[in-house]
């Protein structure tokens, strides 16, 4: 765990005249659950296009096991993603969803097919191999959407908001799955969100961001026990506060 | 610093791409246009600002094109508003009727007004009314007729965008029809009424293949400017008469630029029917409307098909023959040749180069992506007859290369038709998911393998839709083709145009109809195609298309035996069919792809194949194991029956094994009776599951099916205490809910009856019966009926005292088909009684209690 993978030095981000990013700095331990956490425009989804590689930062360098891939395309990263509605390709079935970046790359069709069934094992999916992707419920859909960047063995996967389309009820049991697919293969994911309650359920730590600037960034043990700044207090302390006392309140 | 230099490679070719798309488009777009204002001197000026038929031809354009512009949109308001609102069953059909015009030349059109009403025309040969066409009513009638469909399909459309929820509030809050209409309707259409009445407008001020027909005395814009150049060679008074021409376009384009709202909202679907006497006065006003703009088709098509109209109707086929022929005609073969080449080419590299557009413009954001739109969007306002001069000049010294050839007018023909292929693409390409081209570079998958494998998939219909579009159109079109066309490549509406010249109206009439009936054809064959496209994904969502029977009883076979050489014969033998079918059926799968025959004469099923026995996949097996066994006593005192040794190998064994090694390894067993010691078979089989029966001692074995049911859905529901020698009778796939028997003599078991292929008379004992073996498959269908059924006499008085198979085979049998699978009866040893285990494992005779019980 102390080992970093990826480390962001100075990194600051502008669009035009609009500064997103002023100067942070942060470590991703290796194998680590990390979930960014801020209000919309805190720069969040910033810092992961810059991870990805589809976004380049204005000023500092970011390094992965020590060599810069600042500005390296994002396919030489070995960071997989798994955006908000999963981006699954609609005319391939979940099989070819997660071949197709194998066959891409020209690879033969036995070695292939090995490591494709092997995924969909990892990750449950055997019953709806031939099926495609509308066939299949958010969950599944997110787990097809996982295999398909395992298929390429990421050193990180990144998650952009993945559950904020969907029901209460189904986020819970989805919060699960992933816990539980993250344990099984031991690899480091960074979340993003904006909702504090997903964010304390899935991570090792949290990073608070709020305008430009990381808050804090803890276990979230420590983010609730001992919040080292009032935004900290407010938007997530105050916020779970708030969510038990409504519960008890109406359970009372 | 090497990455660095392939990613700037990447944005440099994305932007090269558009740079090259942009320059296309000027240069058969744009320039041909500022190509025009350099041929136009001072002297043109004064000529044309004192020249009285100028002014004429400007003012009669006005007139007639007001007129009928104004015209056309009321009627296609009228006609889009009856349509959307009625709750007509086919109003797709009324959709085509109505715009059927769209399928001839404008040409045809004024001929046929002008063959129905004209001096010797059918109205006054019939009636002996002459009625004078040519001229301003002749204008406005054909103006209404020849843009009634583009605009009619402008305002139908946006009526299917509008949110019918208020509407059936409205109805419900008791307002009138009317009044919706006045109120809702009309406002809500507003910017669309308007967009349409300028695409109409436009439409009708720069059209010069009607009015050359039927314009008569009265001189308009276009032919004016045809004058100019074809006549007077005045090249810079024509292009004066074309930036005219041009400015009602511009001002349409504009209007559509800032004021046409393209996002879609949610809309909701009207729930409340229309009143019958609607859909009936709906039909039958839309059928007489389609009855009067199909009149000058219909004239022309009586003219091509009666031998001398009107004197002598009898029906032939001499006029059409006479135009095919070299010695009378004209060798008509080589125009439909030039035509079908032109149209065909002109739609297939139209399509490429206006989806290239769409994937430039919308993929990914950018300066130069504005520029591509817009431009893109620009050629909509460039009337085919200004783009045409615009070529002649900007291209006449590439005679031989590019002018005079085929080439120039499929690029013509591209560019004046792009607009709205382009909007298609852009529309399709934007609601495709943005992020696959990141998602792709994430994968190390290039952006032309995702348009290839991704983008283009998913964008097929609207592809075929932007094909027809640019054939269509250019097999009807004059405007632009008239200038640049060379006598070797004249397409057929050219052909009419110099019959025009020397009033042959049967010439004009066959080649008109010969271009109806063409574009008939290719319409429906794109309709067709679209249509099969739409129902295959419709089908993929269900689930795949359903084998038939012998297809699944082959596949399953050769998924089974694996790939190898099969001789006929053993196939025919294994499967029970003649040698003649095998034959058949092994055409029948290799031409649907459902299996790979390979060189050396080995068969094995491929991955399609097996994609299509997914659906019979069977997903998971109950097993019933709660009981106490007390026939099987004094074993079953300290083990469940099932958990029984037999030949050292728990009974249950037979049947896990059986099914693990179908690959069923999602197994359910409902546990009751000493429940812990079925824990230690998770140590052998890790994704078995327990379900508990608390009842398992007060009622029969129902309970424990019903402890199940939510689980019941494709799967096997088995007895826990089969002892099974041929693993054979568990499959991998079953075609439908069945049940297990082997066919005896005589029997005092459950057995039953085969009676068109079912199960039935289910009783305890029979003759010449099949004896069941407790194994049972349950489709989806039926799964959900046995749920339901299982609880309702579970529930029902004295529903606890019965086995759970009574239900679908006795009690509610009359809503089960069960097929009856067959076995043999070695193939399961029933271990029903001590004398039974003893037969089959002889150590059971020295059992404490037992010792030297012997079986004979």
């Amino acid at each position: 765990m102390a080992e970093p993978i990826i480390q962001a030095v100075n990194i600051s981000k502008k669009f035009k005249s609009k500064t997103v990013l002023e100067d942070i700095s942060f470590d991703i331990m290796r194998g680590e659950f990390l979930s960014l956490l801020g209000p919309s425009g805190c720069g969040k989804t910033t810092i992961l296009r810059m991870l990805i590689g589809i976004e380049q930062p204005t000023a500092g360098k970011i390094l992965k096991d020590g060599v810069d891939i600042t500005n390296a395309a994002p396919k030489d990263r070995n960071i997989g993603i798994v955006f908000q509605n999963y981006s699954l390709f609609p005319n391939m079935d979940v099989y070819h969803n997660i071949s197709y970046a194998l066959s891409a790359k020209k690879m033969g069709k036995e070695e292939i097919d090995k490591k494709v069934k092997e995924i969909i094992e990892t990750v449950g999916l055997e019953e709806h191999i031939y099926k495609k992707p509308k066939q299949l419920s958010g969950g599944q859909q997110q787990r097809v959407a996982i295999a398909r960047t395992l298929v390429l063995n990421p050193d990180v996967i990144l998650f952009d908001e993945p559950m904020s389309a969907l029901d209460a009820e189904i986020k819970v049991i989805l919060r699960q799955q992933l816990k539980e697919i993250q344990k099984k293969l031991k690899i480091t994911m960074v979340y993003v969100t904006h909702d504090q309650e997903e964010a304390f359920a899935l991570s090792d730590r949290i990073m608070v961001l709020n305008d430009m600037r990381i808050i804090q960034m803890d276990t979230p043990y420590n983010l609730y026990h001992n919040p080292t700044d009032p935004f900290v207090k407010r938007f997530v302390v105050d916020h779970l506060d708030l969510k038990v006392k409504s519960i008890e309140d109406s359970i009372k | 610093m090497n990455t660095q230099i392939n990613r700037a490679g990447r944005i440099i070719k994305h932007e090269y791409l558009r740079l090259i798309s942009i320059g296309c488009i000027l240069l058969f777009a744009i320039l041909p246009l500022l190509t025009l204002a350099f041929h136009v001197t001072g002297e043109d000026w004064s000529y044309i600002l004192q020249d009285a038929t100028f002014w004429a031809a400007v003012k009669n354009s006005l007139i007639y094109t007001t007129a009928a512009a104004v015209t056309t949109t009321v009627l296609a308001l009228v006609a889009a508003y009856l349509l959307n609102t009625s709750s007509l069953k086919r109003k797709n059909l009324f959709v085509i009727l109505l715009t059927l015009g769209m399928l001839v030349p404008t040409i045809s059109v004024g001929l046929g007004l002008r063959v129905l009403f004209g001096t010797n025309g059918f109205i006054d040969l019939l009636f002996g009314a002459e009625i004078e066409v040519r001229g301003f009513s002749g204008l406005i009638m054909g103006s209404v007729m020849t843009s009634f469909p583009a605009t009619f399909l402008i305002l139908y459309d946006a009526l299917n965008y509008e949110d019918k929820g208020p509407y059936d509030a409205a109805s419900i809050m008791g307002i009138g029809r009317l009044s919706t209409f006045f109120r809702m309707t009309v406002p809500y259409l507003k910017i669309a009424l308007i967009s349409a009445f300028f695409a109409c407008f436009t439409l009708i001020f720069s059209d010069y293949g009607m009015p050359m027909e039927i314009a008569g005395k009265v001189s308009t814009l276009p032919m004016y400017l045809y004058d100019q150049f074809m006549s007077s060679f005045q090249y810079g008074r024509g292009s004066i008469a074309g930036f005219v021409l041009l400015v009602p376009s511009i001002v349409s384009f504009v209007f559509d630029l800032i004021f046409k709202d393209q996002s879609e909202s949610e809309k909701q679907k009207k729930l409340i029917e229309a009143e019958k006497s609607f859909n009936i006065g709906t039909a039958v006003v839309i059928t007489l409307l389609c009855l009067v703009l199909f009149l000058p088709q219909l004239a022309f098509i009586s003219l091509s098909l009666t031998r001398a109209f009107p004197n002598d109707l009898s029906f032939t086929f001499e006029h059409i023959a006479n135009i095919f022929s070299n010695t009378h005609g004209v060798g008509l073969t080589a125009y439909i040749w030039n035509s079908l080449s032109l149209s065909l080419l002109t739609a297939l590299f139209g399509t490429a180069f206006a989806y290239l557009l769409g994937y430039l413009s919308v993929r990914k954001s950018g300066r130069m992506a504005k520029v591509v739109n817009l431009l893109a969007l620009s050629t909509i306002a460039i009337p085919g007859l200004v783009l045409g001069i615009g070529f002649i000049f900007l291209f006449k010294g590439t005679n031989g290369y590019f002018y005079g050839t085929v080439l120039i007018l499929v690029v013509v023909n591209i560019f004046h038709f792009l607009g709205s292929p382009y909007l298609l693409a852009k529309n399709c390409l934007s609601k495709i998911n943005s992020d696959y081209e990141i998602i792709g570079e994430t994968l190390g998958i290039s952006k032309g393998q995702i348009i290839r494998n991704v983008l283009i998939p998913n964008s097929v219909s609207t592809l075929v839709e932007m094909f027809s579009y640019f054939f269509l159109n250019s097999m009807i079109t004059i405007s632009a083709v008239a200038f640049l066309c060379s006598y070797d490549n004249q397409p057929l509406s050219i052909l009419i145009t110099t019959y025009e010249k020397n009033s042959n109206y049967e010439m004009q009439s066959v080649i008109s109809l010969i271009i109806l009936f063409l574009n008939v054809v290719a319409r429906t064959g794109f309709t067709a195609i679209a249509n099969t496209l739409r129902n295959a994904e419709a089908k993929e969502v269900d689930g795949g298309i359903g084998l038939e029977r012998h297809e699944f009883d082959f596949l399953t076979y050769l998924e089974k035996q694996g790939r190898g050489q099969y001789s006929l014969r053993k196939m025919a033998d294994d499967l029970t069919i003649s040698l003649n079918n095998v034959q058949k059926y092994l055409k029948e799968l290799n031409d649907r792809n459902y299996i790979n025959i390979f060189a050396d004469g080995s068969i094995e099923i491929s991955e399609k194949g097996l994609k299509a026995l997914e659906p019979y996949r069977v997903r998971k097996a109950i097993i019933l194991a709660a009981g106490f066994g007390s026939r099987l006593a004094p074993v079953t005192l300290d083990t469940p029956k099932s958990l029984v040794k037999v030949n050292g190998e728990r009974i249950i064994d037979t049947l896990l094994d059986a099914l693990v090694a179908k690959g069923i390894t999602n197994i359910t067993i409902v546990r009751g009776y000493k429940k812990e010691q079925f824990d230690a078979l998770l140590e052998k089989y890790s994704t078995i599951r327990f379900i508990d029966n608390p009842e398992y001692n007060i009622t029969n074995n129902i309970s424990s099916a019903v402890c199940a049911a939510d689980l019941i859905d494709r799967c096997y529901i088995c007895e826990a205490d089969l002892y099974i020698t041929n693993p054979d009778v568990i499959n991998k796939y079953e075609y439908q809910s069945n049940y297990l028997g082997a066919k005896v003599s005589e029997t005092d078991d459950w057995c039953f009856k085969k009676i068109n292929g079912a199960v039935a008379d289910y009783q305890m004992g029979g003759t010449d019966c099949y004896q069941a073996f407790g194994i049972s498959y349950w489709n989806s269908e039926d799964a959900e009926k046995l749920k339901a059924d299982l609880r309702k006499v579970y529930a029902s008085r004295g529903g606890k005292e019965n086995l759970w198979e009574i239900v679908p085979l006795r009690i509610m049998k009359k809503k089960y088909h069960l097929e009856v699978r067959k076995c043999h009866k070695s193939d399961i040893i029933e271990i029903d009684n001590f004398i039974e285990l003893i037969a089959a494992d002889s150590s059971y005779a020295h059992y404490p209690g037992y010792e030297g019980f012997r079986v004979e």
